[in-house]
């Protein structure tokens, strides 16, 4: 008897085992290719649903001025953790499962890691090319990969300088125009106080280094053929990270937190934020500061003297259609409405506060008027319209995009814990990052300098 | 032998009804099983068949993104070899051995100094203190983080401003303070949690134990040294594994503090670096094999653990060792030898 029993326990056991196998075999990410699939024909004179996943406030809203015109192609927005916090693993689930939602918001940078996971449909394949001229050229650049477009921008953040006016009058400052006055200014600011620091340099976030290099005409990842180029030692970049180096070292730049984390606000109420390099949608954290209103100016980002540009992208997203959407034509056409419409672009402001509009010559009616908070300036049309304007157009994000920003910022922390260098640190991230490509299965190589 | 003892019992039933009933009683506890056992399979067996399968595979792709083909392959122990070459991975390992050697020490001490006072027969209010000291515990994670945050970041926390009146320069976020910041959280949430396991084994002290050694001239101290304590003994053995299986599952606290302090990398806790390498990076193989990797690292600590305050004193061992000997000359041994070892091991047996 308790011979036979324990038979079969060994066979219920390894039935559990093969069946799980089974399972894991099916269920690994990137099965089947969806770009491979024949075109899926827009169905006129029926009346369908569009589901819309995003992390944006009462998008719903945006999506009713939509289907007040549109009773045949309805949309419902569904609200999910922002990115990284849930909602990409969220729709990561969803198409491997073989579902999820016709369209999906996904940050520019997070576009390459859907391609990668077979996430997300071409749309040239859908006519998406012949809107090219209405969106901003250096965000179009980044949602083409291999001659196609793969998802439509939907906000970014061109990146100006806040400042305080008050605390500048009294210390008898200009905004810098240059990261060299910045430095100046920033010593001297560290004279008025032991907690007052001009700015901050998030050694937790690698995105804001990131954005400066990319001002400085950086272009860390290139496709080339079939295989990618990691381009991170340029001359540019190193210059930013030297930069830094010297900055943090003589101690005119904050690396205690990040912009608008809570200690951070803490200090901007006290008078210790002198200011800080941010992007447009800055603006509604600026203006959470307590007692914060009528104090607050925008100015121009710094540059890095004669070479790069004016001002550079820091965030911003899309809106992609994702593989397993029965309607991709119709969702094209709802997504470039969105994005591009006076009507989508001001209810995308007034209901979600959305970041900068990516189309090209409508900034949105409510970014036209002076702000009150910013004591009457028209920061909008002064600042951040000419920094949309002058951007790179060399930057494209690869598929390893979040690995290489942990790696970097993970590298970038040791300048605080342990001394290491930023330009150190580029070297090893760039040495991980190349492997990271290479256990993803990908081809890739190194710039050597 | 059962089987037997069953049959003579049955030896007035007919034959054929003995039969049935011996299958029926072969299916019925599989029958009243099943519930359970397909549970059991569906979130426990399958899920960990599943993590070890997916920990053995990686992703092959053709083109700048896979566009050209894509396909699962078996990758060996492939997915092992990146996670212990990962520094990183390793790092936050031995910080939370660190944090382990110091954390659970100590709050396993609190824990039973509060559990011993309350216990006492001097102890005031014993119900309201013991409740206040769990609460913590009901709190989640999350929220305990976000409430000792606003007592550690700069500019919004009292203590540093009381530090500073007294010209203490207090950094509570800082690359080396932030893990202790953390330990001072976890310690708040569960001290409370291990008390009331140790007070439900101390109310299982029988009173008489107690009586009779107050009649022996026994104090509070001594009752607590000679009496309570080794006699808590089991809970404080299952307190510290549970503590020591949680210290490597250290999560919630880290990803909430990190908002406020840089210190904190995307694998500053090993549970932080497979939620980095599944959910950031898309790598289920890897995340899979660290998760493996923290099991057994679990596993094996615990077992460490207990089989070190499980050891027997030194006399019970040698004379567990001089027992067994005996039992295996008494086996292979001749007449003579077998009648006295057999006494010795009846002896042993019965004690």
């Amino acid at each position: 008897m308790m011979h036979s029993i324990s038979r079969r326990q060994a066979l219920a056991f390894g039935m559990a085992g093969a069946a799980s196998l089974a399972l894991a075999a099916c269920a690994a990410p990137g099965g089947g290719l969806v770009n491979s699939r024949p075109v899926i024909p827009a169905v006129p004179g029926e009346k369908i649903t569009l589901t819309y996943w995003a992390w944006l406030k009462d998008l719903q809203k945006v999506a009713d001025v939509w289907n007040a015109q549109n009773p045949l192609v309805q949309v419902e927005a569904v609200w999910i953790p922002g990115g990284n916090a849930g909602g990409y693993q969220k729709m990561y689930s969803a198409i491997a499962a073989g579902g999820g939602p016709d369209i999906g918001q996904v940050e520019l940078r997070q576009l390459p890691e859907f391609l990668l996971a077979n996430g997300v449909v071409d749309l040239s394949r859908y006519g998406a090319d012949q809107y090219q001229d209405r969106y901003d050229a250096g965000l179009w650049q980044q949602v083409s990969f291999n001659g196609s477009v793969y998802a439509i921008p939907q906000d970014s953040g061109p990146m100006a300088f806040y400042y305080q006016r008050e605390l500048f009058e009294q210390i008898g400052a200009t905004p810098p125009t240059t990261w060299d006055e910045w430095a100046l200014l920033a010593a001297e600011v560290r004279q008025t106080g032991r907690q007052n620091y001009l700015d901050v340099f998030p050694v937790g976030d690698a995105s804001v280094f990131t954005a400066y290099a990319t001002q400085a005409g950086a272009a860390w990842f290139r496709p080339d053929g079939d295989r990618w180029i990691v381009d991170m030692l340029d001359p540019a970049t190193l210059e930013v990270a030297a930069f830094f180096d010297r900055a943090i070292d003589a101690d005119i730049v904050n690396t205690g937190y990040a912009a608008y984390s809570p200690p951070w606000y803490a200090a901007a109420a006290a008078e210790q934020v002198y200011g800080v390099t941010g992007a447009s949608w800055g603006d509604a954290l600026v203006q959470s500061i307590s007692g914060g209103e009528g104090k607050w100016g925008v100015a121009p980002m710094q540059t890095w003297g004669d070479t790069g540009f004016g001002s550079t992208y820091l965030g911003g997203s899309t809106s992609a259609v994702l593989a397993n959407s029965k309607h991709p034509k119709e969702a094209l056409d709802f997504i470039t409405w969105m994005t591009t419409s006076p009507e989508g672009i001001d209810a995308m402001i007034a209901n979600s506060g959305i970041g900068w509009s990516p189309a090209s010559d409508y900034i949105g009616a409510a970014r036209a008027e002076p702000s009150a908070w910013f004591s009457g300036q028209n920061y909008n049309e002064e600042v951040f319209a000419p920094a949309a304007a002058d951007q790179s157009l060399d930057w494209t994000w690869a598929p390893l995009t979040q690995f290489a920003l942990n790696t970097l910022q993970d590298e970038f922390r040791l300048k605080v814990t342990s001394g290491q260098s930023l330009v150190d640190s580029l070297v090893k991230a760039q040495e991980d990052i190349i492997q990271a490509f290479v256990n993803k299965g990908l081809r890739v190589e190194g710039v050597r300098r | 032998m059962s089987t037997t003892t069953m049959r003579t019992g049955a030896g007035t039933r007919p034959a054929r009804r003995t039969s049935t009933l011996k299958r029926s009683q072969t299916i019925a506890p599989w029958v009243m099983l099943a519930p359970f056992l397909a549970v059991f399979a569906l979130t426990f067996l399958i899920p960990i068949v599943y993590a070890v399968g997916q920990s053995l595979t990686t992703v092959r792709r053709q083109g700048l993104f896979g566009e050209d083909g894509v396909e699962t392959v078996f990758a060996g122990f492939g997915n092992y070899v990146l996670a212990f070459t990962n520094d990183s991975f390793l790092a936050s390992i031995g910080r939370m051995l660190l944090f382990g050697i110091v954390q659970v020490p100590v709050m396993i001490i609190m824990a039973t100094v509060l559990a011993l006072m309350l216990e006492s027969a001097s102890a005031k209010w014993p119900q309201f203190f013991r409740a206040a000291y769990f609460v913590p515990y009901g709190v989640p994670g999350v929220i305990a983080t976000i409430l000792w945050g606003f007592l550690y970041i700069p500019g919004l926390s009292p203590i540093i401003d009381i530090g500073r009146l007294v010209g203490l320069e207090l950094d509570f976020l800082g690359p080396t303070t932030v893990l202790w910041s953390i330990a001072n959280i976890v310690t708040w949430t569960y001290t409370g949690y291990n008390m009331l396991i140790i007070i439900a084994q101390l109310k299982s002290i029988p009173g008489d134990i107690y009586e009779a050694a107050r009649i022996d001239g026994a104090g509070a101290w001594r009752i607590a040294r000679s009496i309570q304590l080794p006699l808590i003994r089991p809970a404080l053995v299952l307190a510290s594994v549970f503590s020591i299986i949680g210290t490597l599952q250290l999560f919630a606290e880290p990803q909430v503090l990190a908002a406020s302090s840089p210190s904190i990398d995307s694998e500053y806790t090993p549970n932080l670096s497979a939620y980095t390498a599944a959910f950031a990076y898309n790598d289920y193989g890897v995340a899979a094999a660290q998760a493996v990797i923290i099991a057994l690292a679990a596993f094996i600590l615990s077992f460490a653990f207990l089989g070190l305050v499980n050891r027997k004193p030194q006399e019970e061992r040698m004379a567990l060792r001089q027992r067994k000997a005996a039992l295996r000359a008494f086996r292979a041994g001749t007449t003579t030898t077998s009648t006295t070892t057999g006494t010795t091991t009846r002896q042993g047996s019965d004690s």
